[in-house]
Parts: structure tokens; sequence; C-alpha cells
């Protein structure tokens, strides 16, 4: 599904090398992590594969079931199935968040030839999934993100992950700032989603989230590379024993 | 149309019949006189002076005044003291300029040196000021100042210089002219304190270069009858600093206008002002600040209290040219007005030309706040208390202005003397 | 119920950005319709005056006005305070009058209209067949009939064609015709309104446009009345070379509302065209209007060639108590727009309200906002001032608050927002603010900001191109004006936003 390949990224506005040579092929149907402690690079690549500006690819490649990632727009990479669940999700002042669901994904439909969804599904598909998600309907009409708690701005972006059912979805530290219950729902809207032809890529520092979204493969990040994979079992060390005694074993 | 320009002409010739240019400096000031002919004087209703009657300024004559008898200010701080009196230069009342820290010299004793700085420095800031509005009595001042001060800080100055002025006569019209070079890296506090005379014209030109910081702190005297004209001209280098503050009290007339051009990137200029009057009082800040490189930050803080038919004017304008990306411009006017006859008229603009910009200007107006004034009594504070606790409330924002903390406590309490 | 018409009504925004990504780009009123036409000699002089007059069979009194108007005209200077940089106007090289040959014997009613003009207002997707709706709106249809008629009057250069559901207006009481025809037919209602907002002297364009407006919308809302449905004129300039001065007179009498709406558009030309035009308002005791322009004309072309010249004076005044008055503009079009639509609140508890959404393009050049004056005790104002820029383009927004000594316990509220899209536009405020009373209270507030890129960027993380999530965030950044449209206005209007802003990105 996801292959990235020695990937090196700079920082545009100055010269300071953030990722340094990544390779991680992520499989469909399959969970991957990636831990590691701050700065590691971990949001560097979400933003990268999403086609962020600010960044440099000076070396190698990420595709998307073949397709070369990082020549596309932003808009092409959502149409051919990559999806960012952000850190940070954006406030639109003005726009509702209906407004902006139906707009994301009629475009993305459009732009694979597919007919649009008319206006009466659309309201039963997203009433049924916000529903899952327990996003009411003032939540759903209020501008995106705008004034919603953090815990009500994650669930909103597994809602727009539902709507827009992409193939690869990678999650951005989506278990910082929420709750316990929070946390249980977020995780109940992820592994509703997983299936054979979907894979995720989680992005987190703390092994908690991984308690609720079960992965295949666990790989851990510093200083710009994957310094370490395996099982289930690595995350819990790292709850163990911190990343320290791990870096140290990489070097 | 041409009656109004004749009668902007024959404005200008009453005010300067009586005038002669002072030896010193002249190409710089025949060519402000250049300048000034070409202007005029400011008639009523014109755009620049929709809320100021220029009336008072272009008289011949300067109004009659009764002394002050105001405390020294600032006699708590360790300052060098530049006196003027009447508009002259006081060498017995003021420190030996020598022990300055810094190097100052009387304006007409640098004017005739052969070789000075000032002759090229002198007007400079005020010429680049009359555009795109032209400021006539800053053309005036430079072309008539009697006197004033040159300071050229090569480092950071080991105390403020105060610039105190004195009136005895009680009609009096001194003009006066101060030029500031900050070096890079060097910083100057520079205080103000008093009233000239009946009617008084000053201009500070600044310079702040790259990486210098220059500070200046004025009060302007609690004269009732007095008429100040001020103007102030700073062109702010590369990563330098420039704050001003004004206290005003009282004043039948003052315009004080600022010109500030942020010239190199992520400098930072800071302007602000607190006024309060009653009945007569006239007080008019009239600010343009000109971002014209990348990354700088501007403020302006005005706040007005006016009492009995006292009226307060601001016009503030944040011009920010196209190369200016990064800007973060903030502007907020605000006035208290204590009864119902006072005015607050003001003209908040902004004029943007790069699209990287954070830009915001606030300005609002109205009454006491009953609700907190009722509160403050209900926990026991008498009225009258409650309402300087209040006024002096309304007023810290432009109070905060001020980094030091010795200054901006003097200012506290004086206003609050002046207000109980 | 109301649940689900919002839901639709979230849906729509959707529905017209979607229309205007499937357009060219382009102007698209931008076509002309072939008509013989009648116009008067090119130039501006007593004779033209009398002339207009002649055509609109006026009576004496309305010619002495004009004349008057002339007189005054004649003396006076052109402003040029605004922010606004255009070359001189040859006020001698416009035809003043022009008039569709078909017209010369006024039809007795719309079926009597040449067809050529009846599909000339049918392609801009006007209704004059009175069982049509406005068009372009996506699920009208569920909509009940009675709430979504719209009258109409179409003005077609200089004159008016004529109005639709006058028979239905009539039975209520309202009078909406042509100005023309009211100063015919209503002369006591004309004589003592006329002018008395916005008086003959009043300004340079508004002096010009009385010596020689030729034809306009007329409406009166008789007392107690609530006016059975929304009443509309729709401007259209369509001749080569000729200026339009339309007068609109509105009177809303005690306790009467109406909701009236404003659309202009005129043809691709290489040359510009001036229009001047005038809009009084007088609302006495306890009545309300809401008026709502989409201000469409054609704006030039990229390199700034031809455009109209949009000059236009508005005002309301508030004549009674409790009356309330409501300005929505939405300024898309023009090559220059030097307009303030202004409110004088002279009665006891009287409001007035300005929305305005300004969008300025390519070389487009806007000098707009409004005027408060609040002369009477406890008047409320509030002023939601959006303001786009794009390409070259300049944007001001002037205004003036003033409380008066009398006009105790007022309150204003304005809210200025500008929003730079690409570094060559300018974007630039100008409020006259001025407090003469302590009991009023009045706040300002403005910001200026550029098109935010994080917005944009998760925008695009879900799909939508470029120039979608800028009409997107930018319809978002005019919610609160575009909420305060009618809905059928409300949808032009979106898809104007986006229409305005093509070619601003990338």
């Amino acid at each position: 599904m996801l292959e990235i390949k020695n990937l090196h990224v700079k920082l545009e506005e100055e010269d300071k090398q953030i990722l340094k040579g990544v390779n991680l092929t992520v499989e469909a149907g399959k969970v991957h992590a990636i831990m590691g402690p701050n700065g590691s690079g971990k949001s560097t690549l979400s933003y990268v594969l999403s086609g962020r500006e600010g960044y440099e690819v000076t070396e190698g490649s990420a595709t998307l079931e073949g397709e070369e990632l990082l020549e596309m727009e932003p808009e092409e990479r959502a149409a051919a199935g990559l999806f960012l669940a952000f850190q940070y999700p954006v406030e639109i002042p003005g726009v509702g968040n209906m407004t902006f669901l139906r707009t994301a994904v009629n475009a993305q439909r459009k732009a694979r030839g597919e007919e649009e969804m008319s206006a009466a599904e659309f309201l039963k598909v997203v009433r049924e999934k916000a529903k899952a998600l327990k996003i009411d309907a003032d939540m759903l009409k209020r501008p995106v993100n705008m004034g919603f708690s953090g815990g009500e701005k994650k669930r909103n972006e597994i809602l727009q992950m539902a709507m827009l059912e992409p193939k690869m979805c990678i999650l951005d530290e989506t278990d910082s700032g929420l709750d316990v219950d929070a946390m249980k729902l977020v995780s109940e809207g992820v592994n509703a989603l997983r299936d054979e032809g979907r894979a995720f890529l989680v992005i987190t520092h703390y092994q908690r989230l991984l308690d609720h979204i079960t992965p295949d493969v666990v790989h851990i990040m510093a200083g710009g590379r994957i310094v370490k994979t395996g099982g289930p079992e690595l995350a819990l060390e790292v709850e163990r024993n911190g990343y320290a005694d791990i870096m140290s074993e990489a070097v | 149309m041409m009656a109004r320009a004749q009668a902007k002409q024959d404005a200008l010739s009453a005010r300067i019949a009586a005038l002669a240019l002072p030896e010193g400096l002249r190409p710089a000031r025949d060519a402000a006189l250049a300048r000034l002919s070409g202007m005029g004087l400011p008639l009523r209703r014109e755009e620049y002076w929709i809320y100021t009657d220029p009336a008072r300024l272009n008289a011949a004559e300067p109004p009659a005044l009764a002394a002050e008898g105001e405390a020294d200010f600032f006699a708590a701080l360790d300052r060098a003291r530049i006196v003027f009196t009447d508009g002259a230069f006081d060498a017995a009342a003021s420190d030996d300029l020598a022990q300055a820290g810094v190097e100052i010299e009387t304006l007409s004793d640098a004017a005739s040196r052969d070789i000075h700085w000032v002759r090229d420095f002198y007007g400079s800031l005020e010429t680049q000021g009359q555009t795109p509005v032209a400021r006539p009595f800053a053309a005036l001042n430079t072309a008539f100042a009697a006197d004033g001060v040159v300071i050229r800080v090569t480092a950071e100055a080991t105390r403020p210089v105060e610039l105190v002025y004195r009136s005895t006569g009680t009609v009096s019209d001194p003009i006066l002219h101060h030029c500031v070079k900050v070096e890079g890296g060097a910083a100057l506090t520079l205080l103000e304190v008093g009233f000239a005379g009946a009617r008084y014209n000053t201009t500070l030109e600044v310079d702040v270069a790259d990486g210098g910081r220059f500070n200046h702190i004025r009060t302007q005297g609690r004269a009732h009858e007095r008429v100040a004209n001020t103007h102030l001209f700073a062109r702010v280098g590369a990563e330098a600093v420039f704050k001003s503050f004004t206290l005003s009290a009282n004043g039948i007339l003052t315009r004080n206008e600022a010109v500030i051009e942020l010239a190199g990137a992520a400098g930072v200029a800071h302007i602000a002002g607190a006024a309060i009057g009653e009945a007569g009082f006239h007080h008019d800040d009239t600010v343009f600040i000109t971002h014209g490189a990348p990354g700088c930050e501007s403020r302006q803080v005005y706040k007005k209290v006016l009492k009995n038919g006292a009226v307060g004017v601001f016009q503030g304008k944040i011009l920010v040219r196209q190369v200016a990306q990064k800007t973060d411009g903030y502007q907020i006017s605000q006035s208290l007005l204590l009864d119902d006859d006072s005015q607050f008229l003001a003209k908040p603009e902004l004029e943007i030309y790069a699209d990287d910009v954070k830009c915001s200007h606030g300005s609002t107006s109205g009454a006491i706040d009953e609700t907190g004034l009722f509160y403050l009594r209900s926990r026991g504070v008498p009225e009258a208390e409650a309402r300087v606790l209040l006024v002096l409330a309304f007023l810290a924002e432009a109070l905060q202005e001020i980094e030091d903390e010795t200054i901006a406590e003097e200012i506290r309490s004086r206003l609050e003397s002046w207000l109980l | 119920m109301a649940a689900l018409d919002a839901e639709v009504r979230e849906g729509v925004d959707r529905e017209t950005v979607e229309t205007v990504q499937a357009m060219a780009g382009k102007y698209k009123h931008g076509w002309e319709t072939d008509i013989e036409m009648e116009f008067a000699p090119k130039g501006l002089n007593e004779d033209i005056v009398r002339l207009i007059s002649e055509k609109n069979g006026e009576p004496e009194w309305m010619l002495a006005w004009r004349l008057e108007a002339y007189q005054r005209w004649v003396k006076m200077e052109e402003p040029r305070w605004a922010m606004l940089n255009y070359p001189e106007i040859d006020y001698q090289d416009q035809f003043y009058y022009a008039k569709p040959k078909s017209m010369a014997e006024k039809p007795k009613s719309l079926d009597e209209v040449d067809p050529k003009l009846l599909a000339t207002y049918e392609k801009l997707g006007i209704p004059l067949k009175e069982q049509m709706i406005l068009a372009g709106v996506e699920g009208a249809e569920n909509a009940p009939a009675e709430g979504r008629k719209v009258a109409v009057d179409a003005v077609f250069d200089s004159v008016s064609l004529g109005t639709t559901f006058k028979d239905e207006l009539a039975k209520a009481g309202v009078i909406f015709c042509s100005i023309s025809e009211a100063i015919r037919e209503h002369p006591e209602l004309v004589k003592k309104y006329l002018g008395s907002v916005v008086p003959q002297s009043d300004n340079f364009f508004a002096t010009l446009n009385s010596a020689v407006f030729s034809d306009g919308s007329f409406v009166y809302i008789p007392e107690g009345v609530r006016c059975p449905m929304e009443l509309s004129t729709y401007f259209r300039i369509n001749a080569e070379n000729t200026g339009q001065f339309e007068r609109t007179l509105i009177i809303a009498d005690k306790g009467a509302y109406v909701s009236y709406l404003e659309g202009c558009t005129a043809p691709q030309r290489d040359t510009n065209q001036l229009h001047a035009a005038v809009v009084e308002i007088v609302a006495l005791d306890d009545a309300e209007v809401k008026y709502s322009t989409v201000q469409n004309w054609y704006p030039g072309d990229e390199n700034g060639k031809g455009g109209i010249y949009n000059f236009v004076t508005k005002r309301a005044d508030c004549r009674g108590d409790r009356s309330k008055v409501m300005w929505t503009q939405v300024e898309t079009g023009s090559a220059i727009t030097w307009k303030y639509p202004s409110c004088i609140l002279r009665g006891d508890d009287s409001q007035g309200e300005f929305y305005s959404i300004a969008i300025a393009n390519n070389m487009q050049q806007a000098d707009t906002g409004t005027k408060m004056i609040h002369l009477g005790k406890n008047t409320r104002s509030r002023i939601v001032s959006k303001g786009i820029s794009a390409g070259k383009a300049q944007n001001t927004y002037r205004g003036l608050v003033t409380m008066h000594p009398k006009a105790k316990n007022s309150r204003n509220y304005t809210q200025c927002d500008s929003l730079l899209i690409g570094d060559q536009c300018g974007a630039h405020t100008v409020p006259y603010i001025e407090v003469k009373n302590n009991s009023s209270r009045v706040e300002h507030e403005a910001t200026t900001s550029k098109v935010d890129e994080d917005q944009l960027f998760y925008c695009r993380s879900r799909g939508m191109d470029e120039e979608e999530a800028v009409a997107l965030v930018v319809n978002g950044f005019c919610k609160e004006v575009l909420q305060a449209l009618p809905m059928e206005f409300a949808m032009e209007a979106q898809s104007l936003v986006a229409i305005s802003l093509e070619g601003s990105v990338g």
C-alpha cells in the first residue's frame, strides 16, 4: 500500500535535515505504529506525506499503491486515497462542518470520476457515522473545528476519515489531548474502519493509544530514521523502559 | 480653490511676520522655509485638521498664561538635566553637559561648528515626514527653531537625559528642535518634562540605528491655557527598538504628531499616550507609522479621559508597504467620557499593501462602567475613590507601555493625585 | 422542519461552489442584447435635461427640480478624496438617455414588451413572468409558492420595462412602479419625499443624478402593511457609451415592512461606463426596510480595460421612532466603486445596519462603507464589513459613525475585516468616529490578514483543489454578511464570491 524508500527531508527555510533516510512499507489491511521521542521526525513524516509546504525532499520516494506521492498536490494525494488525521485540526471560521464534509466528499468523488452524493444520501450517511462517534447535530452545524474541545476535534477528524473512506490513513498523535473516554471513542471509530483494503499508520508518543488500536507492526523512530521494528511487544517495551534503551541499542 | 490657497498663504505670512531665521544651519532652514511657503498654514476643515481647529496655532500671538507650579518630575531618578527656560538653554540651571555620559551639545553650539553630523541630519527626517501629508508646523519649526539639543549615543547611556522646560513669562512662543542619533547597539532614555512656553512648538528627530534602543517619556505640564504643538520624527533601523510615551493633562490645545518609519527588518516601534483633561481641553494625537521593512512590530496605544466638554482626538495610521511582509501592527484608541459634554473624535486608519500581515485596530468610547463602580462601592470603596480607580484601570494599558518601573510608578501616582 | 431547511441550505453552499467551478471563470453577464435604440444626443446641457423630462412625460415641477439640480451641478467639482485612481471622466462624451425603440409606445403590460428584451432578463435569470420564481435556486420548488414570490421592476438602460405582480401588490395597497410612472401617477408622494433624504445638492454625483435620472423604482408601503412579497429591481446597462442614472425612492409608512433586492449587470466592453444612482429610503414610525444589493456590473478585464464606474449615493432616513433599515451589499463588480449606503437614525430607538462584502480582484478599485448618523435617543447601529482584495486591486472601507449630543444611550458596533490574497493588492480601512455624548457607546474593531495557509492546506488535504479551497474559506470569512441576505441572493452572492476570485491563486 504505502512504500517509503530512503526518504530524506529538510526544512525549506533553514538548513535543517529532519528525516535522514526513512524506509517503511505498510501493507494493505495492516496497522503500523510509529513511536518515538519528541523531535524524532514523526510529525514531519506525516506532513511530508500529505504534502504540506515548508519541507524539501532531498532524496528518496514515497508511493501509494505504486504511484509517486511526493509530486502530487495535496488534493491529488487525498483523491488517491491518502488521509491525514491532523495532530492540530485547523479551525475554519464561517464554514459549516457539513458544508466542509460534503465539499470534500464530492471533490474526491469528482476527481475519481465518480457520481456525486446527493444531498439526501449525504445527510443520511453523515448522521449515521456521526452518531457512532457521538458527534451531535450541533457539532455538524458549527463552523469547522471552531470552539470544539480537543476531543471533539479529534472525533471530527475520524468522522472525516469515515466519510472519505481513504485507503491509507495516517493518524498523527491522535491521542494527544484526549481523555480516556474520548480515546475510546476515537479508537472505536478507527477500529470500525479497519479492513482488508485499508492500511493505517498510527503515529504516537505514548503506548496507551495502542492498547485500543492494536498494531500489527511497531516502528521506533529517532533522529529522523526508523531505528527498530518489531511487534506490539515493542510498544510495551517503550512503555516500560522509555526510549533511551532502544536508542542506545540502535546506535 | 484659489481663494483657499491664498488664505493659507495669508495665514502663513501673518504667523511668521515677526519671526527671523536664526543663524546657523542656514541651508536646512532655508529649505524648510521654502517647504513651508509651498504648503501655507492649515485652515479649518482640511482633511488632516478635521477634528482640530488650527486657529490657535496660526494666531500671530500666543495666549496669556499663568505659571504652573507643578513639583519636579522624576526627582528620584539619577538623570542628566538640561534646562530650557522660556525656550532658551539655561546653562546655570543645567547639569554639566560634559558629564551627561553621552555626546550632548546645544543645537546652537553644534550649528556653529564647521563640521558636524547635525548639519546633514537637521530637518532630514522632518522633510521625509512631509509626505504623504504636509505638516507645515514642523517645517516652520525647522526653519525658525531658536535652540534645542543635539545628542549622539554610541553606547548604552548610563542614565537618562532629561529635557526640562520652564516658563517664567506669561506670554511666550518658543520653538525648539532636538536631534538624537542612537548608533548601532547603543541605548538612551530621553525624558521631556514641562511646558516650554504659553504656546510652544517642539520637534524631535530621532534616528535609531540597527540594534539601537530609544526610550522616550514625556510629560507636557498641567497649565490649562497652554498651547502645544509637537512633532516627533523617528527612523528605526533593523532590530532597533523605539518607544515613546506621553502624559498630557490639561492644555487648551495640544497637537502631538508622531511620524515613525520602521526602515529595517525586525524593528519595533511602540507609541502610547495617556491624556486627561476637562473644560476647554482639546487634545489631539496624530500618529503615522510606516512599515517599510519586513518582520517589524508596531503598537499605538492611546487613552483619553475627558470631562466637562473636553475634546479628545485621535488620528492614527498604519501604512504597510509591499516589502513589509510579516508585519505585526496594533493600534488601540479609547476614550472615557466622564460626562455628556465631552467628545471623542477618531480616525484610526490602516493602509496595507503587503499580504502576510497581522494588523488590527480598535477604538471605543463610552462612559465609566457603572457595574464596576457599584461593585467597588459595595466593597466599601467610597465613590470618588472608586471612580479614580476605574479611571486608572482604563489608562493602565497605555501606562504599561512605560518600561521603567520607577518612571511608570511616578506617572501613576501623579495621575492619581491629579484625579483625586 | 427548520433543522432540515438549515441542512439543505448548508448543502447549497456546496452546489454553488461546484457551479462556480464549472464556469469558465469569466464574467458571465458580459454578453449584449442586439436591439435598436433611441439615443438622446451625446453630452449634457439644459436641453438634454429638458429632453429626458419630456420623454418621461413629466410635469413642470419635476422639470424645474431637475434644472435646478443641473445648475448646481455645473458649479460643483468631482470629489477626489476616495482612494480611487481613474482618469478624468468626460461628462460630455456620454449618452444620458437610451431607450429601446420598441419601447417608444409604453407597453401596457409586460406581455407586450419586445421579446428580445424579455429574453435578456430570462437569460439573466430574472423572472418577468409572475408564476416564475427566481432562477438558480435548488430546492426552491419545495418551498411554499406564496413565500417565494418576488415582484420585479426591470430597468433596461434608461427605461423601466415594467413591473410584475402589480395587481397583487395593489390589493395590499403597495405601490411598486417605475419612478417615471410614480411622478405622473403619485405626484403628491414623490413631491413630498424625493430629495428629502439625499438633497439635490448632496454631492457631485447625486446632483448629477437629480438632473438626469431617467428611470428607477418607486415603492410605497402604506401604514401597517407588511409587503406580501419581496420587491426587486434589476438594472441592466446594455447600450454603449451610455451612463445609467437611476433613482429609487422607497417609503415605508408607519409600521410597514418591505424587503427589497437590487441586482445589476452590464455587457463586457473595452470602454468605461458611468453609473451614478441615488437610492432614498424613508422609514416612518415602526417601519422596517431591508435593502439588499448584489452589484455585479462588469468589472473590466484583468488588465483593467473597461468596466463600470459606479458612483452611488444610497441613504436611508429612519425618520420615525423604532424604525429600522438594514443595508446588505455584495459588491463584486465595477472597475470603480464609490458607495456608502448610510442611515440617518433620526427617530428615537431607530436602528441601522450595514452588512457588506466587497471583493476587488484584478485591477478593480473599491472605496465603500457606510455612515451611521445617530441623532435620536437609544439608537442602534451595527456595521459588519468584509473586504477581500486579490490580484492588483485596491479595496478601502470608509465609514463614519457619529453620535450627536442628543443621541443619548445609543450604541454602535463596527467590525471591519480585510482579507488579502496575493502581495500585489491593497486593503485599507478609514473609519471616522465621532462621539459627542457619554451615555453612548461606540466600538470599532478592524483586522487585516492574509488568507490562512493552514486552512487552505487542511481543505486541500481533504481533496479540494486550491480555488475551491479559497472559495470555501472566503465564503466562511463572509458568512455573517451572507446570512443577512435573503436566501436567493445568498446563493447568487456565494457563487459570485467564488467567480470573482478565480485566477487569484496559484
